[in-house]
């Protein structure tokens, strides 16, 4: 049921630094792109431990009853804004084992915080709004990335050599959502690949008032 | 295919009021099934669609109980905190409350948990497992072998994180509350398919269907995809169904909703109507076919009654029918009374006119046959038949007329029936009388043949005319050569023909004289190979000349000496000569012989006349005339040809002319047989002959009878008055000898003279005579 099915085109340019960019383009069994997916490089023997910063703001807005990203990557330890854009009230929960928490009823332009010292997922929904849904992705690489609307996600300055490539996205069927494979890094240059996923529909949310 | 109108017509009416009937009761039992069909399956589809609204009632109450229990913020809180005991209590406590059967916490990796903490049977966790969607996802699963109704709603916190399932038992309970809903008593069932792929009834089978045929039905009617009321066949009798299909939990356990309702109750309320048209139709049935009957009979019995008489008539018996009534059948009946007494008085007069003599009104010969074909049977003395023939019936006709000649034989017929009563009488022919009688014998028969000359031959008055009936009698008696002549008439007849060829007013037949037809062909053929062979010899009679007291002549008779059959006399072959043609033949032959052996004579010394008998048919023939005075021409001695007046009688002009040339040429001419037959002075004047012979019956008494000497005296003067000689024939005693000797007779012949002799003897006898006569000088 929980079935990868994986195209894997591999094209190995070399160009002679230390560093190597990754590219990775995602796309459902349709071959729609797919956005939101995370993507993550772990080199191996690890690198880039601790001091992970990300050039995102580290928010999850809520505006128009909805999160805003639907999926924020942030690393361990980072704390996170949670503002409050609508005119109604929220009250943001979670209760993923990765960090559950509670925000009580906050209103406009409030903003609460929370602080997430443990790598996982943590989906976000809201007590009031069911139909409110987010995730917060806390990774522990320096090498993560959001595709964009054309599924495409770019990792820079890995270190060459072999390393794990893993993708999640909160509908992907697999376990805890995410795939894993095992990539080497040229040298020098790029490593471009598409990887192909099987998304779930997103459910639909009713919001019971 | 029949043998009586009356049961055809009968069938034809009561069949066709039958099959009339039959499409009565076929067009009313379609209406009123179609009509109970349409009924029932109206309440049938109302009573699904009942079903569907409850269903979907019952569905979106637990749906909305399960959805509020899964957005509940604790509960959520308890199952992502995995609080196991708080899930259960939150479960159980809301499947209260909606009187929920079941209830089940499945998470999404397919583990699910039963609220009341029992373990989940393997079929339902198949199923639960197979919930993949965070949809609210419905529909009958089964377990255990009962099918429950169950609902499934996501819990999102925010995620996917499991369902909660609640089910409902669809139980007999359930079922009869869904039967209460419809306005008949209808049946609801909830079938399911089991892995095995066979359907099964929820709680029970109460349709009375084997397993395999309901799968089908099921299979079909869901595979049909439109919902439709069809029949189905139960244990219990036929029944109106409704196959619905439900909808599952999973798509591989599908289940349907079953609606059936017995079709005989369905048609309980029309089954007075059907009961009565049924009895209604059957009286009627039974009136029409014995109406028809009675109809039939009525109409079929003048008929029947013709047919018979038809038969009967048929057989020949006297027939006539009732005529009842006026109309057709009546007019034919009285039609067919007139034509059968047509025919019957027709078939009388066919009959009398087959059986009678028109002329004469008496029975006819084939008459004649039947009776005595009944006769002979009775026994009682031998059957006899008497042909009596009119004697010159042809000249008498001539006299009188045909219609007088007629009258004459019906006269001596109803004399003849007058005198002997119960003997039948028939004309046999032109101018033959058949009397058929029993006689002891031959004899008696005679005599009795004798005793109606007696009767019958005395003159009868015929108007005007007084005639003279002379009559020959021929007779034949049954049982006597019937080898020969197998009819006993036919023999009567040929015996009157041998009577009056025989010149004798009776005769019995005579089988000798009448020989054998066939044979006397064969002999025909033999007398030609005689004449060759040899067979044939001349025998000589002597003629005494009275005056000189010396023979002078011979008659030459022919004898056949038959190598079988011996010697065969004259009067049989040579009558037969006559009438096959041959006689030229043999007078030609006789006439070489006579002359050879006149020839002889001759150089034996003596001086003859030879006189041959000449047969009347060949006086009138020239060519034969012309033959025989060629071979005579050369003769050594006199020649004499003796003819009977009878000779001239046919062809009397050529006659004559042969017989001028025959003088001419020196041949005597002698007139035979006079006296005997018919006997004309006219003839007599006519031919121009030499010599007269007196026929022997004359002469053979002419010493006892004074009257038969007075007719041979006036005879011999006559003759000699026409200067003819006379020969007596038949002369037998001295003093007949004396007496014609007295009388002026010229010549003599008899067995006082000699007897008929060959050559030999003849010329034996000459000497003898020589000398004798030489003695007596």
């Amino acid at each position: 049921m929980r079935r990868l099915v994986l195209l894997l085109v591999a094209v190995l340019m070399a160009p002679c630094a230390r560093a190597a960019d990754l590219q990775v383009m995602v796309r459902d069994s349709r071959g729609h792109p797919v956005r939101d997916a995370v993507v993550t490089y772990y080199p191996q023997g690890g690198g880039g431990a601790g001091g992970v910063r990300f050039d995102w703001p580290y928010r999850m807005a809520q505006q128009n009853l909805q999160f805003d990203p639907f999926v924020l990557v942030v690393p361990a330890g980072a704390t996170v804004a949670f503002p409050n854009r609508d005119t109604v009230r929220h009250q943001v929960y979670s209760f993923s084992p990765a960090h559950p928490f509670e925000l009580k009823l906050y209103s406009r332009d409030e903003t609460r915080t929370v602080r997430f010292d443990r790598v996982g997922v943590i989906a976000l929904g809201c007590n009031i709004h069911d139909s409110m849904v987010g995730f917060i992705k806390v990774v522990d690489t320096p090498f993560a990335a959001k595709t964009d609307a054309q599924g495409a996600a770019e990792l820079h300055g890995a270190p060459a050599g072999a390393g794990v490539l893993k993708i999640w996205h909160p509908y992907l069927k697999a376990p805890a959502n995410e795939m894993a494979s095992a990539v080497s890094l040229p040298p020098s240059g790029e490593l471009r690949r598409v990887e192909t996923l099987d998304i779930r529909s997103p459910p639909i949310r009713r919001n019971t008032y | 295919m029949f043998r009586h109108l009356r049961t055809k017509l009968t069938v034809l009416y009561a069949g066709l009021f039958g099959a009339s009937l039959l499409l009565l009761a076929a067009a009313l039992y379609g209406v009123i099934t179609s009509e109970a069909d349409r009924t029932v399956g109206d309440e049938l589809t109302a009573s699904a669609t009942v079903f569907d609204r409850i269903w979907a009632m019952r569905s979106q109450e637990l749906q909305e109980g399960a959805a509020l229990l899964s957005r509940d913020f604790g509960f959520r809180e308890a199952v992502a905190s995995k609080d196991a005991a708080t899930i259960r209590s939150a479960l159980g406590n809301l499947a209260d409350r909606l009187h929920a059967d079941r209830a089940y916490i499945v998470g999404v990796d397919g583990s699910a948990t039963a609220a009341d903490g029992r373990p989940i049977e393997p079929a339902a966790a198949r199923v639960l497992a197979s919930l993949d969607q965070d949809e609210d996802a419905s529909g009958v699963f089964t377990i255990s072998g009962e099918p429950y109704q169950a609902i499934s709603a996501p819990i999102l916190s925010p995620t996917l994180t499991g369902w909660v399932v609640f089910a409902n038992k669809l139980d007999k309970r359930e079922m009869t509350s869904l039967e209460r809903l419809s306005a008949i008593p209808l049946q609801a069932s909830v079938v399911y398919r089991v892995r095995s792929g066979a359907w099964r009834f929820s709680g029970g089978d109460q349709t009375g269907l084997d397993a395999g045929r309901l799968s089908r039905f099921v299979e079909r009617e869901l595979s049909d995809r439109t919902v439709r009321v069809r029949h189905l066949a139960t244990a219990g009798g036929s029944s109106i169904a409704l196959v619905t299909p439900l909808k599952t939990l999973s798509t591989s356990a599908p289940a349907a909703l079953v609606l059936h309702y017995p079709l005989a109750l369905a048609l309980a309320p029309y089954r007075l109507l059907l009961e009565a048209a049924g009895a209604a139709g059957l009286l009627g049935f039974l009136i029409l076919a014995a109406g028809s009957w009675a109809l039939a009979r009525g109409v079929t019995r003048p008929i029947t009654a013709l047919d018979e008489a038809a038969q009967r008539l048929q057989r020949g018996e006297s027939v006539a029918v009732e005529v009842t009534t006026a109309d057709e059948i009546g007019r034919l009946a009285a039609s067919f009374n007139t034509m059968a007494s047509e025919i019957r008085a027709r078939e009388h007069k066919i009959t009398h006119l087959a059986m009678h003599d028109q002329e004469t009104g008496l029975p006819n010969r084939r008459a004649l046959e039947e009776t005595i074909g009944a006769m002979a049977d009775a026994g009682d003395g031998r059957l006899v038949i008497a042909a009596l023939g009119v004697d010159r019936f042809a000249e008498v006709r001539g006299a009188i007329g045909y219609g007088l000649a007629a009258a004459l034989l019906g006269e001596i017929g109803s004399r003849l029936a007058s005198l002997h009563p119960g003997r039948p009488l028939a004309r046999l022919s032109t101018d033959v009388l058949g009397l058929a009688f029993l006689a002891e014998d031959a004899l008696a028969a005679r005599r009795l043949a004798i005793r109606l000359l007696a009767e019958l031959e005395a003159p009868l008055s015929l108007g005007d005319n007084t005639i003279d009936v002379s009559l020959t009698i021929g007779i034949a008696l049954q049982g006597e050569h019937d080898d020969l002549v197998p009819s006993v008439i036919e023999r009567a007849n040929i015996a009157l023909d041998q009577a009056r060829t025989a010149r004798q007013k009776t005769a019995l037949f005579d089988p000798e004289l009448y020989g054998d037809p066939s044979a006397n062909l064969s002999l025909m053929s033999e007398m030609l190979g005689g004449l060759a062979d040899g067979q044939m010899i001349l025998y000589h009679q002597p003629k005494l000349d009275l005056r000189a007291g010396k023979v002078t002549g011979t008659e030459v008779l022919i004898r056949w000496r038959h190598p079988t059959r011996g010697l065969i006399m004259p009067d049989r072959f040579i009558t037969m000569a006559e009438e096959t043609g041959h006689i030229g033949a043999l007078t030609e032959w006789v006439l070489a012989r006579a002359l050879e052996e006149q020839a002889l004579i001759r150089h034996a010394g003596h001086e003859l006349t030879v006189s041959v008998n000449l047969s009347g048919r060949l006086v009138g023939d020239p060519q034969f005339a012309g033959a025989a005075l060629d071979m005579i021409r050369g003769a050594p001695g006199a020649f004499c040809f003796e003819i009977t007046e009878t000779a001239v009688i046919d062809n009397p002009e050529i006659a004559l002319k042969t017989i001028d040339r025959f003088k001419a040429a020196g041949i005597a001419i002698s007139i035979d047989d006079y006296g005997s037959g018919l006997s004309s002075l006219a003839y007599l004047k006519q031919i121009h002959a030499d010599e007269l012979k007196i026929d022997k019956a004359f002469v053979l008494k002419i010493d006892e009878s004074q009257k038969d000497a007075l007719v041979v005296r006036s005879t011999i003067d006559l003759a000699h008055s026409l200067g003819l000689k006379v020969t007596a024939e038949g002369v037998e005693t001295p003093t007949a000898l004396s007496l014609l000797a007295g009388m002026g007779c010229d010549l003599a012949q008899g067995y006082l003279v000699a007897r008929p002799m060959p050559l030999k003897e003849l010329l034996m006898f000459m000497v003898d005579e020589e000398v004798g006569k030489r003695r007596r000088a």
